[in-house]
C-alpha cells in the first residue's frame, strides 16, 4: 500500500513540473530547459527561507514567484537578445546552477529538524491519527489539483487563449495587434513558476535539498506530458491537465517497477523500453485514426 | 473503442507488474522469519568507493556471523545519482519492512532516513562525509534518530604533514573540487585552515562538471608545485586526464585513497573504503541483533587514515620517499595500474 502510496506522491508532485512543461511544450511549442534550474531553485528558496524560520506555507508563493522571475529571463533572453529557443534555456538552466548554489548556500541542506508543510504542529494537533499516513499524499493532492484548477481557469480566459493562439498560430495574435514575445514571456513565467513550486515540495517531503536534483527533471517531465496526452487523447471527458498530471504518476510507476524488479544497472534502461512501449501502443492510435479520416 | 481495450490492458499490466514485485518481497520477508534479516542497500551512484564500501559492509557483517544467503537476505538498489530514484528506493524498503536500511553516500542517507523515520526502521550509513551537516547526528555528535554509521571525512592534516616530509620544498598546493559536492566544499574549508600551518599556500579549483576538467587541470599545473586530491566523485573520474597533464609538468599528484594511488598518484593518507565498510557493518551487526539500538550507536570516523605510495610514480618524478614515510607504508605499489 505504501508502495502504492509513495508512487502516488512522487506523480503528483512532478505531475505538476509537467503542467508547467505543458504549457511550455504543447501550448507553445517552446522546448524549455530552464526546467532543470527552476526545479532545484524552487527547492533552494524553499531550504534557505524555511531555515531561517519563514512559514513553510509561505515559501509555496515565494518558490512559484522565484519560477515567474526563471522564466521571465529565459523569456527575455529569447524574445530581447534574439537567442534560439533552445539556447536560451540552456543559457538559464546554466546560470541557475550557481545562482541555486549561492541561494542555499552549500549543494546540500538538510531540513530534517525543520518545520515544513507536511510536517508541523498545527498539522499535529487537527489530523486524526488515522490519516496520518495520508496526510503527505493528501496535501500533496490538494496542491496539485489547486495548480490543476488554476491553470484550467486561466486558460479559459483571454490571455489563455492569446497563449494557446501563439503556439498554434501567431499570425493570429499579430491581427490582433498583440506582442506574441509579451505572450511568450507570460507563458514561460507560468510555467517555470510551476516548476519552482513543485521543486519546493519535492524539497519539503524530502526534507532535503541536494543540488543535483534538477537533472533529468526536464525529461521526466517532457515524458510525463506526451504519455499523458497521448494516452488520454480521445477521453474527451479529461482535461488535457488531468491527462498530464495522470502521465506523470503512470512515468512514475514505470519507474517504480523498473526500480523493484531489475537489476540496477539496468533501470535508465528499462524506463527507456517502458516509455517506448507507451508511445508505441499511443502512436498506433494514432495512425487508425488517420486511416478513419 | 479498441484504443480504450489497449489503454486499460496496459494499466493493468502495469498493475500486475507492481502486484507481482510486492508479492514477491513478501515471501522473501516470510520465508526467512526467525534469527534472519533482511537488508535493503541503497547506494547514491556507480562508484568505485561506493562499490569498495558496500563489499566491506557485507563482509563486516559476516564477520560477525550475519551471511549474506544464509541468515541475510540482500535487496540492493543504486539510484542512479538520481534523488527522485533514491525517493522511491527508501519508500520501497519502508514498504517492504526490511529490518535494516544501510545507505551509502549522503543524499541516499538522508533519503532513507527520511523514509524510515517514523516507521522504525533504523538506517545505517557509510561515506557520508559530514553527519552533522547533513543533520543525520545533533550537534554533540549523537544520533538524531535511529540512524547511524561511518563518516569519511579526510584525514587533511596528515595528508599536509605527509606531502610536507615527501615535498620540502613545495610552496604552492593546487586543489580541484567540484563546486557542486557538499563533501568537498567542507574539505576545502578544512584545507583553507590548516595549510599555512604546514608553510603552503592554497590554489583552489572549483569546476562544475566533468568537461571542465581539462581546461582546469590545465591551467592549475601551470600555478602550484604540487596537486593533492580530495573524494570528489567528478574530479576523481576524470582522474587519468589530470595526471596526464601533471606528469607533462613533473607535478605530483597525491590522492585520497588507495585506488588513487595505484592508478598513478604519488601517495596518499587515505581511507580504505573496503575497511570502512567492514567498521560500518560490524556497528550494523549490533544493530540487527539487537545489542545496541542505533540511535545509542555515535558515528564514527576511520580510526587510523593508512599510507599509500606508489614507488613507481616517485621514480618517474625524481622524488625519493623519505626512509621514515615508506616504513609506515600500509602498502607500496611498484607499478601504475591503468584504470
Amino acid at each position: 500500500m505504501s508502495f502504492i502510496i509513495s508512487i502516488l506522491e512522487q506523480g503528483l508532485i512532478y505531475g505538476i513540473l509537467a503542467l508547467g512543461i505543458y504549457i511550455t511544450y504543447k501550448i507553445l511549442d517552446f522546448p524549455d530547459l530552464t526546467v532543470d534550474g527552476s526545479f532545484p531553485l524552487g527547492a533552494a528558496i524553499t531550504a534557505a527561507l524555511i531555515t531561517r524560520g519563514i512559514n513553510p506555507y509561505l515559501t509555496l508563493l515565494l518558490a512559484f514567484l522565484s519560477g515567474v522571475l526563471a522564466g521571465i529571463c529565459t523569456g527575455l533572453i529569447h524574445i530581447k537578445c534574439k537567442v534560439r529557443d533552445l539556447l536560451s534555456g540552456i543559457i538559464m538552466m546554466t546560470a541557475l546552477w550557481t545562482i541555486n548554489l549561492y541561494i542555499a548556500g552549500t549543494s546540500n541542506v538538510p531540513l530534517f529538524s525543520q518545520k515544513t508543510i507536511f510536517h508541523n504542529d498545527l498539522l499535529d494537533q487537527i489530523v486524526p491519527e488515522v490519516l496520518s499516513p495520508y496526510i503527505t499524499l493528501i496535501i500533496i493532492l490538494i496542491l496539485a489539483m489547486i495548480c490543476k484548477v488554476l491553470l484550467d481557469l486561466y486558460l479559459q480566459t483571454k490571455s489563455g487563449y492569446l497563449l494557446r493562439a501563439v503556439g498554434d498560430n501567431d499570425t493570429l495574435v499579430v491581427s490582433l495587434a498583440k506582442d506574441q514575445g509579451n505572450v511568450k514571456i507570460l507563458g514561460l513565467a507560468i510555467a517555470n513558476g510551476l516548476v519552482s513550486l513543485a521543486g519546493c515540495i519535492f524539497a519539503q517531503e524530502e526534507r532535503v535539498f541536494e543540488i543535483s536534483m534538477g537533472t533529468g527533471a526536464m525529461v521526466i517531465g517532457l515524458a510525463s506530458v506526451i504519455i499523458g496526452t497521448s494516452i488520454f487523447k480521445k477521453f474527451s471527458v479529461l482535461k488535457t491537465t488531468s491527462a498530464v498530471l495522470i502521465g506523470s504518476v503512470i512515468y512514475k510507476a514505470c519507474v517504480a517497477i523498473a526500480l523493484r524488479n531489475f537489476e540496477p544497472q539496468a533501470m535508465k534502461l528499462i524506463t527507456a523500453v517502458l516509455f517506448l512501449i507507451i508511445l508505441i501502443i499511443s502512436m498506433e492510435r494514432k495512425t487508425k485514426v488517420n486511416k478513419n479520416a | 473503442m479498441k484504443k480504450r481495450v489497449v489503454a486499460g490492458l496496459l494499466t493493468v499490466a502495469m498493475a500486475v507488474a507492481m502486484m507481482s514485485g510486492c508479492g514477491k518481497s513478501q515471501d522473501t520477508a516470510s520465508e526467512t522469519a526467525e534469527e534472519s534479516y533482511t537488508l535493503g542497500i541503497i547506494q547514491f551512484a556507480e562508484h568505485g568507493s561506493l562499490d569498495n564500501c558496500r563489499e566491506g559492509f557485507l563482509n563486516g557483517l559476516e564477520s560477525e556471523g550475519i551471511v549474506e544467503g544464509e541468515n541475510l537476505t540482500v535487496e540492493y538498489k543504486n539510484a542512479t545519482a538520481d534523488m527522485g530514484n533514491a525517493k522511491q528506493i527508501s519508500d520501497g524498503f519502508v514498504s517492504d519492512k526490511v529490518d535494516m536500511i544501510c545507505a551509502i553516500a549522503t543524499p541516499t542517507a538522508q533519503s532513507a532516513y527520511n523514509a524510515a523515520m517514523n516507521e522504525g526502521i533504523p538506517v545505517i550509513y557509510t561515506a557520508v562525509t559530514d553527519p552533522i551537516a547533513a543533520e543525520l547526528a545533533g550537534k554533540d555528535g549523537k544520533p538524531v534518530g535511529e540512524v547511524t554509521g561511518t563518516s569519511d571525512k579526510l584525514p587533511v592534516e596528515e595528508q599536509l604533514k605527509m606531502i610536507r616530509a615527501m615535498l620540502p620544498d613545495a610552496k604552492k598546493l593546487g586543489i580541484m573540487y567540484t563546486t557542486s559536492e557538499a563533501n568537498s566544499v567542507s574539505a576545502i574549508k578544512e584545507y583553507e585552515e590548516l595549510v599555512e600551518k604546514y608553510g603552503f599556500e592554497l590554489v583552489e579549483k572549483g569546476i562544475t562538471s566533468t568537461a571542465d576538467v581539462a581546461l582546469a587541470a590545465d591551467d592549475l599545473v601551470s600555478q602550484v608545485d604540487c596537486i593533492t586530491n580530495l573524494t570528489d566523485n567528478t574530479v576523481v573520474a576524470s582522474l587519468p586526464t589530470i595526471l596526464e597533464k601533471a606528469n607533462e609538468k613533473n607535478v605530483p599528484v597525491f590522492g585520497s585513497e588507495i585506488e588513487q594511488v595505484k592508478i598513478g598518484c604519488l601517495a596518499a593518507e587515505g581511507i580504505d573504503y573496503l575497511a570502512l565498510g567492514e567498521q560500518t557493518g560490524k556497528m550494523a551487526a549490533q544493530v540487527l541483533k539487537g545489542a545496541k539500538k542505533a540511535s545509542e550507536i555515535d558515528f564514527e570516523t576511520i580510526t587510523t587514515p593508512g599510507f599509500y605510495v606508489n614507488l613507481k610514480v616517485a621514480e618517474n618524478l625524481g622524488i625519493t620517499v623519505p626512509d621514515e614515510l615508506a616504513e609506515t607504508a600500509v602498502e607500496s605499489f611498484s607499478e601504475i595500474t591503468a584504470e
